[in-house]
């Protein structure tokens, strides 16, 4: 029996995983009311497969909110997400209230693997502080790579596991080996800081990359280049690669990378390492996220008064509900002053706390009577309307669709004004 | 971070600007005007900040309701050495031992965008002060000055930092748009150091002012850069200024002393916390600039 501890969008896809592969899965929250849903197959998260992971498995996994129920687990995962505050850090007293929990119900000798987002150090703070010796728990940290909106496929078909042990010398116990083996992929053993520090490093070169590609995209503008030109040359390129993120974005989003941006820089600081990369790729952040606003005003706000702007997308990134540092909250924010319209397929705002902001039911009808539209996020149901039909629901015609979501000709050959990242538009400042 | 002590607009009760013989504080004035804004300019003759008693002065004059304005300022046209650096801190020692024990609504500072030293390229007002010379310095310290003085006093804080300021009423003649009108009027010359590659950011004097009152009216805390976000180089400058003379004028470029250096700003705070206010475009700005300066030369 394997046991999950902690229901959130990391318990939910792997223990669901877990079950799809014929394990019997025990997966415990505090909360009756969530497990209850679970139950039911009523999940707080949007992830493309996950209803059908549910229904496939359902008779292999309990949802319970008793903590007992673990006690029969050989084999325990910790899979609470550690959530940040407005200032990116990680928040983990609801993580050390869990393992508080759960502590007096594991069995003697049984293997606990933390999966959930913490920072180096925390593992052998949690062996040698924490767990009562006379458990004689094997304690393991194992990276999770969870991204929004590809959970499911991320949790059923991972490219590798890296686990963090005391002793990485020492065989992984049989259980927890056999876990391993259903998924068929490279597992990397290390010690834990390494593990620990080996997630943030996965996020920081997509950093890097995000950052690069960002930069460059801003000079595409300026100099008459097109980076949607460039980006294919670079995949060819053994020391970039065909998965690189190569696409011009507006900063990064969601809460994990920044998370782990304040990580390195918090432990630079306490070490005294060099780290002033870190505040560079923020400041490109941050930058890039107003790419969209600088954009409205130089198009629309300086020409127009009191226009009317579309907005397609709040998510900060397709196929999830998740707002975190949303560019497209930002967005709102900036441009309080102004009527605003907006559709999002998942994503839902109170539009009573945004000043002059309204929520459509459908993309066309917040386009109606618009000066100008943004599509803030690139959800793949946008590029399905017809650009004509944009066209005719809006006053205006200015067209932002800063991740290219929409086909550009056909949105030119309606009449549209269109603009995206990485892109120069008539005359280049040499 | 910017807070707007009155997030929708009023005119301030009455407004006080230090520094009444300068370019800024003679245009906000004219334009504090025109909508009736009760407005009192405080000049050297009158009160000599330099001067330790200047404190008594200025308390007799600042009422508790009063919106203050600081322009005044040696410039390094004045002197770009550590005495004139002195003095531009004394001046403003002195308006901070007046909030010592008198109080009023809101204070400006005009500052500078020379608190930011040159190696960064593209500039915000997160970018750190490192400063451009003793000048660039003098205004970091001052603004610092004020900050910690204001904080104690309670009184709300508004650091607007200007680039290069043009218009027909400029009191100074340094490198940039006023000093290549005037020549090209007077001599029918421009001169440039190098081939004028240098781009930098100029703002006209009607939208600083202009920007300025939008502060008042907000009772605005905290830094802002008040710039256009669109830098040229001063070849080109000097091309469409050429193009507004009725006559010819002649090109001359000068072998450069220092080496190339740009400065672009990030304007996204400004668009964010001022979402209304527009600039002059360059050409316009020009234009007006030059016909001004025509009419009195």
């Amino acid at each position: 029996m394997i046991g999950f501890a902690g229901l959130s969008h990391l318990g939910i896809s792997y223990s669901l995983a877990t079950a799809a592969k014929g394990f019997e899965v025990v997966a415990f929250h505090s909360s009756a009311g969530l497990v209850a849903d679970l139950g039911r197959g009523k999940f707080p998260i949007e992830e493309p497969g996950l209803a059908e992971l549910f229904t496939a498995n359902q008779k292999r996994i309990l949802f319970t909110a008793s903590a007992a129920d673990l006690s029969a687990c050989e084999l325990v995962f910790v899979s609470l997400d550690v959530k940040t505050d407005d200032a990116n850090r990680s928040d983990t007293t609801p993580l050390c209230e869990l393992l508080r929990q759960i502590t007096p119900h594991l069995p003697k000798g049984c293997t606990l693997v933390l999966l959930s987002q913490v920072n180096p150090g925390f593992t052998r703070k949690l062996c040698e502080n924490f767990l009562p010796q006379s458990l004689a728990v094997k304690v393991f940290y194992q990276v999770e790579t969870l991204i929004f909106g590809r959970a499911v496929e991320r949790a059923l078909h991972p490219e590798r596991y890296m686990v963090g042990a005391a002793d990485p010398d020492q065989p992984l116990p049989e259980l927890f080996r056999r876990w391993h083996a259903s998924f068929g992929c490279p597992v990397l053993v290390m010690r834990y800081e390494s593990a620990e520090l080996a997630k943030i490093a996965i996020n920081l070169f997509l950093v890097s990359t995000v950052s690069t590609t960002n930069t460059l995209s801003e000079l595409c503008e300026k100099i008459g280049a097109d980076w949607s030109e460039i980006a294919p040359a670079l995949r060819l390129d053994k020391r970039i690669g065909p998965h690189a993120y190569l696409s011009p974005g507006l900063g990064i989003a969601g809460g994990n990378l920044e998370r782990d941006l304040m990580t390195v820089k918090q432990l630079a600081g306490e070490h005294g390492c060099e780290a002033g990369v870190i505040e560079a790729w923020l400041l490109n952040s941050r930058y890039s996220r107003d790419w969209v606003l600088r954009k409205i005003h130089a198009l629309v706000l300086a020409n127009k008064e009191d226009p009317t702007l579309v907005l397609w997308g709040l998510a900060y990134k397709p196929n999830t509900h998740s707002t975190k540092n949303s560019p497209a909250l930002a967005l709102i924010d900036a441009l309080a002053a102004f009527t605003k319209m907006a559709y999002d397929p998942q994503a839902t705002l109170d539009a009573k706390t945004y000043p002059r902001l309204r929520l459509a039911s459908s993309p066309l009808e917040a386009c109606r009577g618009g000066d100008a539209l943004v599509v803030m996020t690139p959800w793949p149901e946008f590029a399905k309307i017809e650009p004509a039909e944009i066209q005719e629901s809006m006053k205006g015609n200015v067209l932002i669709d800063p991740f290219g979501a929409l086909n550009e000709t056909a949105c030119v050959e309606a009449g549209l004004a269109y603009h995206r990242l990485g892109v120069s538009i008539g005359e280049c400042v040499l | 971070m910017i807070k707007h002590h009155r997030p929708s607009p009023a005119h301030p009760k009455r407004v006080v600007i230090l520094g009444a013989s300068g370019f800024v504080a003679r245009d906000l004035a004219r334009h504090l005007a025109e909508p009736g804004i009760e407005t009192i300019t405080v000049g050297s003759a009158s009160v000599d900040l330099l001067s330790p008693e200047s404190v008594a002065q200025l308390r007799s004059v600042i009422r508790a309701e009063d919106s203050l304005v600081i322009t005044s300022a040696l410039t390094p046209e004045k002197g770009k050495d550590e005495r004139t650096f002195m003095k531009n801190l004394t001046m403003v020692a002195h308006i901070c031992a007046l909030f010592e024990n008198a109080r009023c609504a809101h204070v400006v500072y005009l500052s500078s965008d020379a608190v930011y030293d040159d190696s960064t390229a593209l500039v915000s007002e997160t970018t750190p002060r490192t400063g451009l010379g003793l000048y660039g310095l003098m205004h970091a310290a001052r603004e610092e000055m004020l900050r910690f003085a204001s904080n104690n006093a309670k009184i709300p804080l508004c650091v607007v930092r200007p680039c290069a300021i043009y218009g027909a009423g400029d009191t100074h003649n340094s490198y940039g748009p006023n000093r290549f009108m005037r020549t090209a009027i007077r001599d029918r010359k421009i001169t440039l150091f190098g081939n004028g590659e240098e781009r930098r950011d100029h703002i006209y004097i009607k939208d600083t002012s202009r920007f300025l009152a939008l502060c008042l009216e907000h009772q605005t805390e905290g830094a802002v850069n008040i710039v256009t976000g669109n830098a040229v180089s001063f070849y080109e400058l000097a091309q469409r200024i050429i193009r507004l003379c009725p006559h010819q004028v002649q090109l001359e470029c000068l072998p450069r002393a220092t080496p190339i250096t740009h400065r672009h700003f990030d304007t996204s705070l400004r668009l964010k916390e001022f979402p209304s206010f527009h600039c002059t475009p360059l050409e316009v700005g020009l234009a007006e600039a030059f016909n001004g300066l025509q009419s009195r030369s």
